[in-house]
């Protein structure tokens, strides 16, 4: 059961990473590909409908973690607490960027919030690749599972590093997107940078995967599951070149959300079954097992967060069908 | 400053500041609900899709705002309250995720297609969407009344082995007495802000004598729904929320009525000022005996005071009584404005009688003042218990954050709110300028690739 609590809350934040990702993404590429107000106007229009639903994603698990782990939950979120009200900060600046944007029809209130969403947006990034690159290293903590690093200890060369990654990778995946949505000198232009970003993505993994290797002392006591995640991923990088190549834009995006999707649960599986693992094999990490309330409040919550999702899947799929399609100029 | 002090500063600052936004979302919502849903039955009505797309502007400014500074407070609990999220998490945390589930989940995605999807959506499913976005603004406030329910009147729990505290039954949580009454006068409060406004701008439009058509159905529907809610706000609601006061949190009664000593046919103080230090009342105007009859249907009633606690216990007394009085005392003003409104729509002369149109359009901030007093009231008198009776305030902040820290982030609050707060109030007041009139079937140019 508590397993099953974390593979809900993996499941979550992959959604999260999947659905965000790409309108993070767009925030990303749309400097660079749309070149005057209309371009810019229709590249944030790919995601006006969506960002807010997808974004709610992150509440949601959140607000899930503290349900069903909440000692895990008052840790990560006390112990980081600089880190995180930065994450707050800027997930509010880009928030009120892409609203307000639009409710003042002059050019320099629209460069204004433009320049805001794309640095809170790349920022963003950079720090939830940032956050995943820790969780991978492991962290500093005291036996009762409190946060004993700094700021500063966060943000060691390894974690920048998969921060760079996640910044080219969902670039790629929004770009991917925009492809799918947009016609006209953006999807060309995106469609020119497809390539070299896709350069940098393999570049970047294949850095971070060695590097992971190098911290986990051998390569026997990584789980086979990972190993075939890892695999898929790769398989997925590169049907995404493909399916590009072949100009199946569908394709392209769908192979990119299971590029990040395996490498996520490739993530989660290293871990599991920590939420919070600790630092060079010390064993104070919270598992799922010292994080958990009674088994009641676990399968109270584990159960009306799985309706509740199913409802929210349906019904968004709705809202998407209606709202798909191609966005005009 | 002690780190307990700046983190209380900090999420009242945080949470009074949010909640402006959610009491107009809230306020509001049935309004562009209506608006959309007659503009979707009636296409001949221009006026109906005018009144639905100035309203949706102006909600979509407060949403935006309201939905940002919302994001703190579902993460506040982790970073500044971390001991009481670890002891309480089990209880607490299920009724905020079911928020995140359930209520956020629905108002965002439908808000898109509220915003974005005219175009692309047949009129009736951007009615049907505007409902869905207004039933998950109640959806939300549910669930979060319910949390601070429990906070009030902890039900539905044991305590574990380990001092945490246990659920026993999300249900007595979700449907504990207290949670029902707040939640409506909770409504009640949002229904009357967002009233008042629209029928604010009614009497603003029509002072300025412009946009007369739209003008006279807001005062018209605004009018209405603040007649019936101002009442509904004092009965049953109101009442049912003093009567869980006086049941669970005497000591709470107490110190909002700051009636100091036990007493049989306890004075109703109209006005008053607390005198902690000696125990009374400075210059108080009360109504003899009422209070023991309000409390227990009873004029003769013996209704305890201040004095049958120890001061440990006591909540702040003035900060808990001079919020329930201003509460108090707006309510019962907003109930005569809307009722003489109501008279004069009777009598066809509220369109032409300026004085009330000035009354209408300058009572506009108070609802929002008797709102944040109503929260002063619940949370101050609560104190010195985070969780009532089982866990105190001062021993819930996380361990590890440091005064310092929190003080960092107290003034980036403030200087970011502030900021929202002047852009907010610059395109909320440059919408009502440009006012409903060339909205609706026509839409403007910026608007039509939307």
């Amino acid at each position: 059961m508590n397993a099953a609590g974390f593979w809900l809350l993996a499941f979550m934040l992959t959604l999260y990473v999947l659905l965000d990702g790409y309108d993070l993404g767009i925030a990303i590429i749309t400097p660079f590909v749309a070149r005057t107000e209309e371009e810019r106007l229709a590249s944030i229009r790919c995601i006006g409908p969506f960002w807010n639903g997808n974004e709610v994603w992150l509440i949601a698990t959140g607000a899930v973690l503290f349900a069903l782990f909440p000692q895990a939950y008052a840790s990560a979120f006390s112990g980081f607490y600089l880190a995180f009200m930065v994450v707050l900060w800027l997930l509010m600046v880009r928030g009120i960027a892409i609203e307000l944007r639009e409710h003042f029809p002059s050019r320099i209130w629209h460069d204004f919030w433009d320049a805001c969403f794309f640095l809170a947006s790349a920022l963003l990034v950079l720090l939830f690749g940032v956050t995943l690159g820790n969780l991978l290293r492991g962290l500093p903590l005291d036996a009762s599972g409190f946060f004993l690093g700094t700021f500063a200890f966060l943000l060691n060369p390894y974690a920048l590093l998969v921060g760079v990654f996640a910044i080219a990778a969902l670039a790629l995946h929004g770009t991917a997107f925009l492809m799918l949505r947009l016609n006209g000198a953006p999807s060309d232009r995106a469609r020119t940078a497809f390539s070299r970003l896709w350069n940098a993505v393999l570049a970047a993994y294949i850095i971070v995967t060695a590097w992971t290797l190098f911290l986990h002392d051998s390569i026997g006591e990584i789980r086979p599951f990972v190993i075939a995640m890892v695999t898929l991923s790769v398989a997925s990088l590169f049907a995404i070149r493909v399916a590009c190549t072949q100009k199946r834009e569908l394709l392209t995006f769908l192979a990119s959300a299971a590029f990040l999707a395996t490498l996520l649960v490739a993530t989660a599986g290293t871990i599991f079954p920590y939420l919070l693992p600790a630092y060079a094999n010390s064993l104070n990490g919270i598992s799922i097992y010292s994080a958990a309330p009674s088994s009641l409040s676990l399968i109270t919550a584990l159960v009306f967060t799985a309706v509740g999702l199913i409802l929210l899947i349906a019904y968004s799929t709705i809202v998407w069908r209606r709202l798909a399609g191609k966005i005009q100029l | 400053m002690s780190a307990l002090l700046i983190d209380r500063l900090q999420f009242s600052f945080t949470i009074m500041f949010h909640y402006l936004f959610p009491i107009t979302t809230i306020g509001l919502a049935p309004f562009v609900a209506g608006y959309t849903w007659k503009a979707a039955r009636h296409p001949e009505d221009g006026d109906a899709a005018r009144a639905a797309a100035f309203w949706t502007k102006i909600f979509a400014i407060n949403f935006a705002i309201g939905v940002v500074t919302g994001i703190p407070m579902e993460f506040q609990f982790g970073t500044n309250w971390a001991r009481f999220s670890a002891r309480s998490g089990s209880v607490v945390g299920q009724t905020l995720a079911l928020e995140g589930v359930y209520a956020f989940t629905l108002e965002s995605v439908f808000l898109g297609v509220l915003l974005y999807g005219k175009r692309y959506v047949p009129p009736m499913f951007h009615a049907i969407s505007s409902v869905l976005v207004g039933i998950g603004t109640l959806l939300s406030s549910f669930f979060i009344v319910a949390t601070n329910a429990w906070m009030q009147h902890p039900v539905g729990y044991h305590i574990g082995p380990s001092g945490k505290i246990e659920l026993d039954s999300l249900a007595a949580v979700l449907l504990s007495p207290f949670a029902l009454w707040a939640f409506l006068h909770v409504l009640m409060g949002a229904f009357i802000a967002g009233s008042f406004v629209v029928a604010g701008i009614g009497a603003y439009y029509l002072l300025s004598e412009r946009e007369l058509a739209l003008g006279r159905r807001f005062l018209r529907s605004g009018v209405i729904v603040a007649a019936i809610c101002t009442t509904l706000a004092a009965f049953p609601t109101g009442d049912r929320n003093a009567a869980n006061v006086t049941t669970y949190q005497p000591v709470k009664l107490a110190a909002m009525e700051g009636l100091f000593t036990t007493q049989r046919g306890a004075p109703l103080a109209i006005i008053g000022m607390p005198d902690t230090k000696n125990g009374t009342l400075i210059d108080p105007i009360a109504v003899p005996d009422l209070l023991s009859f309000l409390a227990y249907s009873n004029f003769r009633a013996n209704v305890k005071g201040l004095d049958a606690y120890a001061k440990t216990l006591w909540p702040p007394v003035e900060l808990t009584y001079y919020a329930y009085h201003i509460m108090i005392g707006l309510g019962t003003t907003f109930s005569g404005i809307a009722f003489l409104a109501a008279l004069l729509l009777w009598r066809g002369l509220l369109y032409r009688w300026r004085p009330m149109l000035w009354v209408l359009l300058l009572v506009i901030p108070f609802p929002y003042i008797a709102n944040e007093a109503g929260w002063v009231v619940t949370e101050v008198g609560r104190q010195p218990w985070i969780i009532y009776g089982l866990m105190r305030t001062s021993e819930a902040p996380s361990s590890t954050v440091v005064a310092g820290e929190t003080m960092f982030t107290l003034i980036g609050f403030a200087g970011m709110y502030f900021m929202l707060g002047v852009l907010f109030l610059y395109l909320v007041l440059r919408e009502i300028a440009i006012g409903p009139g060339s909205r609706g079937a026509v839409r403007p140019a910026a608007e039509v690739t939307a």
